[in-house]
C-alpha cells in the first residue's frame, strides 16, 4: 500500500491513488494481493523493450507516465558490463544510421562504449556457388557523402548496457529484475474501479503490477504474446547460426581504418558473413545445418579457423567434405587452398584466432506475429517478428517498432485518449506491420533462393546478382534498404 | 415527415430579421421555440433525437461500431481548440489553474474523457439530456483510474437550458464545446444563444458540424448511412445542418434579440472572427483537414468571446 501512494505519476493521479487505496482495502483481506497501477509495465529488458522506455521517459510530453520494467535477469551486471579493449561479445548486431539517429535522439547513444562501436562503409556479397558478385557500396552520385556509413556493428551489450545508463540517469523507471513472471491475468473483482481489462503482471514473491498498456518485449517466445492470444506463424529454416569474434591477420582491405567492409557469401548451406568490429577483429555469422554448427563448435580453435577462412575461399565442394572431417581441417584446408583459384583482395582478411568461448549458435526462423496490438497489450521487437539474420535487419526492426511505439503513445498522450486501448494503437500496428512483411519475405526469399545448390535455379541467381550489380538504381535501393533508408518503397 | 430543407437556415435568419426589426413570414415563427423565454424548462433537444441516440448506447466504446468516425475525429478537436487556443495570447486564468470545460452534448463522454485526461485541464463538465447516454458514459469512465475518481470530470443529466449559469463571468468556461450536435438540435439560434452565455469572457466556443449541402448529402446520409451503413440510418437529418456562412453570420450579428431575460443573465456577448477548419473523412484514413472542404462538408468552427 505504502508502495501505491508512494509512486504517484500525473497520468495515474494522486486523488485515484487515494481511491484505490480505499477500494482495495474493501476489496483484500491481504496486502500482498494488492496490484501497483501502471502506464505501462514492459516485460523483457533487451534492446526493444529498454529503448522503448528510454523514450517515453526522455520525451516531456510521455514522461509522467507511471512506468515499470520486469526482466528476468540481473540488469545492475548488465548494467556495468565491461570487457577489455582487445575482448568483444559474441552477440553482435548491425545498427543502421536510422536506428543510430533514435538512439541519439532519445540521449542513450552517447552511454555506449563508443570505441568498441564499428562503423562499415561497403558491403561485399558473392554467390559461393557461381562466384557472381555484388557490390555494396555506393553507388557514384548516390550516397550522401563520402565515407558515408552503412551501417554499424555493435555488441548487444554494449547497447542495453548504454540504454540501462540512460534509463537510470532519467530516473523514474520501477525497474523489477530478477523478477519471475508467474503468470498475467485479468482481475475478476470490480469495486469502484473498473479494472476487469487491464492486464495485471504476478511476479513470483505475490507483487502484482496491474498495467494500462501492457508491452511483451519478451523475445522470439514472448509470454505476453501468448497471454494476448496472438498467433506468431513462419517456420523454422533447419539452419542455426554459428557466430564467433575473431582475430583477423589486420584491420580489413579498406584504405586502413577509412573504409571497412562487411561481407557475405551465400553458400547452399547458408550465407556465411564476416562483420568488421574496431582494430584487427570481426565478428562471424554463419547459417549452416544443425550438424554442420555442432561439428563447428566441437573443433578445436585451429581447425574452427582453417573452416571459417574455407567457407570464404573454397568450393562449396571441398567445404562439404571438410565438414565430414571430424578433426584435421587445419591441414585440409592448407593443402585444398594451393589449389583454388581466388582473388584474396575480394574476400575478407585471414581469420588467424578465435576469442575463448565465442563460439556459440542458435536456430535460425522466421516467425510473424499475427497482429501487435489487442486492448492494453503491444508487442515490439522479436516478440512481434523473428528474421533470418542474413540482412543483419532483426535488430532495426525492433528499433522501427520502438520509435513507431513511442511516437504512437506521444500522440494518444497529447489527445487525451487512453494509451492503452487498441483505437490508440492503431497508428503503431497500421505504420510497422506491412514495412516489418516485406522485410522478412524478402530475407525469407532470398535465404530459399540461395539455398539451391545446383539445378535451373543457379544460373539464374547469379544472372540475378551480376545484374543487380550492374543497375545501378537496384542497387541503391538495396543500399537504402540496408541503411535502413527504404521506406520510401512502401 | 421531414420539415422543410431550409428549415434551419429560415430559423437562425428569422431570428436574425426579427433583431433587424422587419417583420418575417409568418411560418418562420413557427420554427422558433415556443418557451424561448423560459430556457430552464425547455430543451434544445427533441425526444426522437434523445431516443435514437439512447439507442446507440451500448455501442458507443466499441472502436468498430457506428461511433468509430466520432472516435477518430477526436485527435482533430483537440489539435483545434489548441488551434484556436493559439492563435490569440493566453487570456483565461488557464495557466495557472487549468482550462475548465464545458461539453454540451457529450454522449458516451468520448471528447469529455480525453479532456479531462489532459494536464492542461482544470476540469470538464460534460451534459446530456439522455440519462441512458449518460450511464454508458459514467461506466465507462469507471475504467480508467485517471478518470473514475478525480473530481476533473463531471457528468450531469441535463439539457443546456437546465444548467445553471455561473452568476460571475469568471466562473464560467474557458472552453465549450459542441461537438456533433448543432445539427440535431431544432432551434439551433436559440440553443446557441444559451450555449454562448456559459463562455467565459476570452473564452472559446468551439463546434463541429457539417454544411448543408448537396455533398453532405451524398456523403452523410447517403453513403454512411444508406449505403455503407457506417453510421446507422436516422442519425442525421440533413435539413438541420448549418452552413459555416450561417454560423458567421450569426456570430458576427451577436446572436439572437431575445429580450431582457438573456442580457440579465450576462448575454450573448460579443465574438470575435471565427477560424474555420475544414475536415474530410476518407475511408481508410480517417479524417483529413482539406482547406476549404468547410463550405462543402465536415467542419470545425471556433470563436472567442471578447466581450
Amino acid at each position: 500500500m505504502d508502495t501505491i501512494l508512494r509512486r504517484r505519476g500525473a497520468y495515474v493521479c494522486r486523488s485515484c491513488t487515494k481511491t484505490l487505496r480505499r477500494q482495495l482495502s474493501r476489496n483484500y483481506s491481504s496486502a500482498a494481493s494488492q496490484p501497483d497501477i501502471y502506464d505501462v509495465v514492459c516485460v523483457g529488458g533487451g534492446p526493444a523493450g529498454l529503448s522503448l522506455l528510454t523514450a517515453l521517459r526522455a520525451n516531456p510530453v510521455t514522461s509522467h507516465l507511471r512506468i515499470a520494467l520486469v526482466e528476468a535477469q540481473d540488469l545492475s551486471k548488465i548494467r556495468s558490463w565491461k570487457l577489455p579493449p582487445d575482448r568483444f561479445s559474441n552477440r553482435c548486431s548491425s545498427l543502421t544510421p536510422s536506428s543510430v539517429q533514435y538512439l541519439d535522439q532519445i540521449g542513450a547513444w552517447g552511454h555506449l562504449e563508443r570505441s568498441r562501436v564499428q562503423a562499415f562503409q561497403e558491403i561485399q556479397v558473392w554467390d559461393g556457388v557461381t562466384g557472381a558478385r555484388i557490390e555494396f557500396d555506393w553507388a557514384p552520385g548516390s550516397a550522401p557523402a563520402a565515407g558515408t556509413t552503412v551501417a554499424y556493428m555493435n555488441e548487444n551489450l554494449n547497447l542495453t548496457s548504454g540504454l540501462l545508463k540512460r534509463i537510470e540517469e532519467l530516473g523514474g523507471v520501477a525497474v523489477f529484475d530478477k523478477a519471475k513472471v508467474e503468470r498475467i491475468a485479468y482481475r475478476e473483482e470490480t469495486g469502484d474501479l473498473d479494472l476487469r481489462e487491464w492486464p495485471v503482471v504476478h511476479l513470483a514473491g505475490g507483487k502484482q503490477l496491474a498495467a494500462r498498456l501492457l508491452v511483451g518485449a519478451d523475445g522470439a517466445n514472448s509470454p505476453v504474446r501468448s497471454f494476448a492470444g496472438i498467433e506468431a506463424r513462419g517456420w523454422d529454416y533447419d539452419r542455426h547460426g554459428v557466430v564467433a569474434t575473431l582475430e583477423m591477420e589486420g584491420e580489413g582491405w579498406g584504405s586502413g581504418n577509412e573504409v571497412k567492409i562487411a561481407y557475405q557469401r551465400f553458400l547452399p548451406t547458408g550465407p556465411v558473413a564476416m562483420l568488421p568490429l574496431p582494430g584487427n577483429y570481426s565478428t562471424l555469422v554463419w547459417s549452416t545445418t544443425p550438424s554442420n554448427a555442432s561439428l563447428l563448435k566441437s573443433l578445436s580453435a585451429k581447425d574452427f579457423i582453417a573452416m571459417v577462412n574455407a567457407a570464404f575461399r573454397l568450393t562449396p565442394t571441398d567445404l562439404a567434405y571438410m565438414h565430414t572431417q571430424s578433426s584435421g581441417q587445419a591441414a585440409e584446408y592448407t593443402w585444398r587452398l594451393q589449389h583454388t583459384p581466388f582473388n584474396h583482395r575480394a574476400v575478407p582478411q585471414t581469420a588467424l584466432a578465435v576469442q575463448d568461448g565465442t563460439v556459440a549458435s542458435f536456430p535460425l526462423k522466421m516467425r510473424h506475429a499475427d497482429t501487435y496490438t489487442t486492448d492494453r497489450i503491444a508487442l515490439v521487437g522479436d516478440a512481434a517478428h523473428t528474421i533470418h539474420p542474413l540482412a543483419g535487419q532483426g535488430l532495426n526492426q525492433g528499433q522501427g517498432d520502438v520509435q513507431s511505439l513511442a511516437k504512437t503513445i506521444e500522440y494518444a498522450v497529447r489527445h487525451g485518449q487512453d494509451i492503452g486501448v487498441a483505437m490508440s494503437l492503431e497508428p503503431y500496428v497500421a505504420e510497422r506491420y506491412a514495412a516489418n512483411h516485406v522485410l522478412l519475405g524478402v530475407c525469407d526469399k532470398l535465404h530459399k533462393l540461395y539455398s539451391v545448390g545446383s539445378g535451373p535455379l543457379v544460373p539464374l541467381r547469379s544472372v540475378g546478382l551480376s545484374a543487380v550489380n550492374a543497375l545501378g538504381p537496384l542497387k541503391t535501393f538495396f543500399m537504402n534498404q540496408a541503411a535502413g533508408n527504404g521506406v520510401k518503397v512502401f | 415527415m421531414r420539415p422543410p430543407l431550409r428549415q434551419v437556415s429560415i430559423a437562425l435568419r428569422a431570428a436574425q430579421t426579427s433583431q433587424c426589426h422587419q417583420q418575417p413570414p409568418t411560418r418562420h415563427f413557427t420554427t422558433t421555440p415556443p418557451t424561448l423565454h423560459n430556457p430552464s424548462t425547455s430543451s434544445s433537444v427533441n425526444e426522437t433525437e434523445i431516443s435514437h441516440f439512447s439507442a446507440l448506447a451500448s455501442s458507443w466504446w466499441d472502436p468498430h461500431g457506428p461511433s468509430r468516425p466520432l472516435h477518430l475525429m477526436n485527435p482533430l478537436r483537440h489539435d483545434f481548440i489548441r488551434s484556436c487556443l493559439d492563435s490569440t495570447p493566453s487570456p483565461t486564468s488557464a495557466d495557472e489553474t487549468g482550462l475548465r470545460y464545458l461539453d454540451v452534448g457529450c454522449g458516451g463522454g468520448i471528447f469529455a474523457e480525453s479532456a479531462a485526461r489532459l494536464p492542461t485541464t482544470h476540469s470538464v463538465t460534460a451534459i446530456d439530456p439522455s440519462p441512458t447516454i449518460l450511464a454508458v458514459a459514467r461506466a465507462h469512465a469507471k475504467r480508467d483510474p485517471a478518470l473514475s475518481s478525480m473530481p476533473k470530470l463531471q457528468y450531469l443529466p441535463t439539457p443546456i437550458e437546465s444548467l445553471p449559469l455561473p452568476a460571475s463571468p469568471s466562473h464560467r468556461f474557458d472552453i465549450v464545446t459542441l461537438f456533433e450536435v448543432i445539427e440535431h438540435v431544432d432551434y439551433p439560434a436559440a440553443f446557441l444563444e444559451r450555449v454562448g452565455q456559459f463562455v467565459k469572457p476570452g473564452g472559446w466556443l468551439v463546434l463541429s458540424t457539417m454544411a448543408r449541402t448537396p455533398m453532405s448529402w451524398f456523403t452523410t446520409i447517403f453513403v454512411a448511412e444508406n449505403v455503407l451503413g457506417m453510421v446507422p440510418r436516422g442519425t442525421h437529418d440533413w435539413s438541420k445542418y448549418v452552413n459555416e456562412g450561417e454560423m458567421r453570420e450569426f456570430f458576427a450579428g451577436g446572436g439572437v434579440e431575445t429580450g431582457s431575460s438573456s442580457s440579465t443573465e450576462g448575454g450573448f456577448g460579443v465574438w470575435g472572427a471565427p477560424r474555420v477548419m475544414g475536415v474530410v473523412f476518407v475511408p481508410g484514413l480517417g479524417w483529413k483537414e482539406v482547406k476549404g472542404s468547410e463550405k462543402v462538408g465536415n467542419y470545425f468552427l471556433g470563436v472567442q468571446k471578447v466581450g
